[in-house]
């Protein structure tokens, strides 16, 4: 059964956009996903921390429908490619269409909430 | 002596589930050096919490947010 995904890539910034959006379409290719994958590009940002030698990193962000079985294929590409600096891939099911806490669940959570408090100090 | 307790910032807003891509947000719950910010003092939920810490550590790991803050080596 295919299931949902989300992955996050950073990739080298110093990559030309062009290079990048035909990387990600190789490596989008290995999923057998077809033309369900909808990339969001972030661009190139600073990272929170350095890697490596690395202070900047661009960010694109990918939500494909995908067989459990590809990925470790898909992963093992991404590791050995240069161009990727990280990666993080995670299912992304329960968060498709899930609508705001109803207001019940809100109160249920509360008065479930109310007894188990931690001890203040 | 009880202190009143805090609403949790997430339920009030009605967030289900809490995107660790979302840094500015995951930033509001961390203490100045980089901490995950203890649920006494911010009133999160236990459920949204769990699912904070998480997120953090998500964020982290794709530098999204620092692991330490303010330190220089």
């Amino acid at each position: 059964m295919p299931r949902q995904y989300e992955a996050v890539y950073i990739l080298d910034s110093t990559l030309e956009d062009t290079a990048i959006q035909e990387k990600l379409s190789r490596l989008h290719a290995l999923l057998g996903a077809g033309e369900s994958v909808t990339v969001d590009h972030w661009g190139r940002r600073q990272l929170a921390y350095p890697i490596g030698r690395r202070e900047n990193g661009y960010y694109a962000v990918a939500r494909f429908e995908a067989e459990p079985a590809v990925l470790p294929e898909f992963e093992r590409a991404l590791k050995l490619d240069e161009g990727v600096v990280r990666y993080l891939v995670t299912l992304h099911e329960h968060e498709v269409g899930a609508p705001p806490m109803s207001e019940e669940e809100v109160a249920a959570g509360r008065s479930r909430g109310a007894d188990d408090d931690d001890d203040e100090d | 002596m009880r202190r009143p307790q805090k609403s949790c910032p997430f339920c009030e807003t009605r967030v289900r589930f809490i995107d660790y891509k979302d840094d500015r947000t995951l930033g509001r719950f961390l203490t100045d050096t980089g901490k995950i910010l203890p649920s006494r003092l911010s009133g999160v939920c236990a459920r949204h919490q769990r699912q904070l810490a998480t997120a953090i550590k998500r964020g982290r790991y794709l530098a999204l947010i620092p692991y330490i803050r303010g330190h220089q080596a």
